[in-house]
């Protein structure tokens, strides 16, 4: 019930925002802030850049709020595609390199798995990624992971995983394909 | 690719939507990616269905609450209102946000409803100091009280707890409320009935995980009377 009471406040609370609604931002803002915030800190890794970006996140929700398109995806989906692309987006602009540490495939961090995540809603489509995940192979999982994660180009994965950057790209991308026909069987 | 065979193909369109969703282009080819969102509708839905199938993967992302003075630069940075006296007016931001938060409430009620819900809900907004704190809705069919916060700030020692005061009667506890998200909870049949008939929800701070003797024993930070819609 929380759950679902939480993506029709989101869903609800967007569709104001085109109206100039800005208790309707406050509102996503005190539900989501903490997720999308541990999401651009995750790719960003340094606080003071994640803030900047995650103000960032919300004046692009206030913009785009109108474009938001309930058929196409749930509202935390939209949100949390904001914060990573423009988490991404300030990763790109800085151009100066940033220290990765090698990937080691036995280091693959153990697949936490499906977590009881009560902000999300989609705590079911988690589940199966998850299952689809399992089912690439080690590698590929680990490149595609530190994709997600860490927001890395493939050159950067490339190097992480010592590997040539067309291997890296044939790998993510033949994971892609996996993944997709594995999620619309 | 000698073993892309057996598990197919996709076209390049949708390749580069799935890359471009991943964020593994570099600079340039993902500022190309990003011109052809803007502008081909097709390659655009082609990068959100990416996104929806990516994004479960960040429920694994631990919460982590930002800083409060990050919302308050957002607010500062979103554009003046259009008219400056009324729009600039505290007082008129404050029944605005609660009109739009009761709103939001009530549409929401009716998401979870179902319209077939014949028994309007009971709502009420919960308020002391001058605030909002929080807006909670009594949906009478499935016999649940769904509370949002508006605008109620977290206390890292204590946590808010609903209470059921009946007409002239002792608070009965409800349950432990979230400052940062809304909260779903059953009412038992008798408390059910209290609410049906005029009562006043209540929000106290209480040690965590709520009162330890089942009456308030923190300050109470806000009150408001059920009335239906």
């Amino acid at each position: 019930m929380d759950l679902d009471a939480n993506r029709g406040l989101i869903a609800v609370a967007l569709g104001r925002i085109p109206a100039g609604d800005r208790a309707a931002l406050q509102i996503i803002y005190r539900l989501t802030s903490a997720k999308l915030f541990g999401v651009v800190l995750r790719i960003l890794g340094e606080r003071s850049e994640a803030e900047d970006v995650l103000q960032e996140v919300f004046l692009t929700v206030w913009r785009k709020a109108a474009d938001y398109d309930p058929g196409q995806a749930s509202p935390m989906t939209w949100l949390i595609a904001i914060a990573r692309n423009r988490a991404i987006d300030r990763l790109r602009a800085n151009r100066q390199s940033r220290h990765l540490a090698p990937i080691e495939l036995a280091d693959e961090v153990a697949d936490a798995g499906p977590q009881a995540d009560a902000a999300l809603e989609i705590a079911q489509d988690q589940a199966r990624l998850h299952g689809c995940l399992d089912r690439l192979a080690a590698h590929e999982r680990t490149a595609l992971r530190a994709a997600f994660f860490d927001g890395n180009t493939y050159e950067e994965l490339a190097a992480r995983m010592s590997v040539p950057l067309g291997t890296m790209k044939s790998w993510i991308r033949r994971a892609m394909i996996k993944l997709k026909a594995c999620l619309e069987q | 690719m000698s073993d892309t065979s057996d598990h197919g193909t996709l076209p390049d369109d949708d390749l580069l939507a799935a890359e471009y969703a991943l964020g593994v282009l570099g600079g340039a080819e993902r500022a190309q990616a990003a011109t052809r969102i803007a502008r081909d509708d097709r390659f655009a839905a082609l990068v959100v269905a990416w996104e929806a199938r990516l994004a479960p993967w960040a429920g694994e992302i631990d919460e982590v609450a930002p800083p409060p003075q990050i919302w308050q630069a957002i607010a500062g940075a979103l554009p003046a209102p259009p008219r400056r006296g009324m729009w600039e007016s505290l007082a008129f931001w404050r029944i605005f946000a609660v009109a739009s938060t009761l709103a939001a409430a009530c549409l929401a009620a009716f998401l979870y409803l179902g319209v077939g819900g014949n028994i309007p809900p009971l709502v009420a907004t919960i308020e002391g100091g001058g605030q909002r704190n929080f807006v909670a809705t009594v949906d009478v069919t499935r016999a649940t009280v769904a509370v949002v916060p508006a605008s109620f700030s977290a206390d890292a020692t204590r946590v808010p707890e609903l209470w059921l005061i009946p007409q002239g009667g002792k608070p009965f506890a409800v349950g432990v409320l979230r400052a940062d998200r809304a909260v779903v909870i059953a009412l038992p049949p008798p408390l059910l009935k209290i609410a049906a008939s005029g009562a006043t929800l209540a929000v106290s701070l209480e040690p965590p995980g709520g009162s330890p003797t089942g009456q308030p024993t923190g300050p109470v930070i806000g009150a408001g009377k059920l009335t239906s819609l």
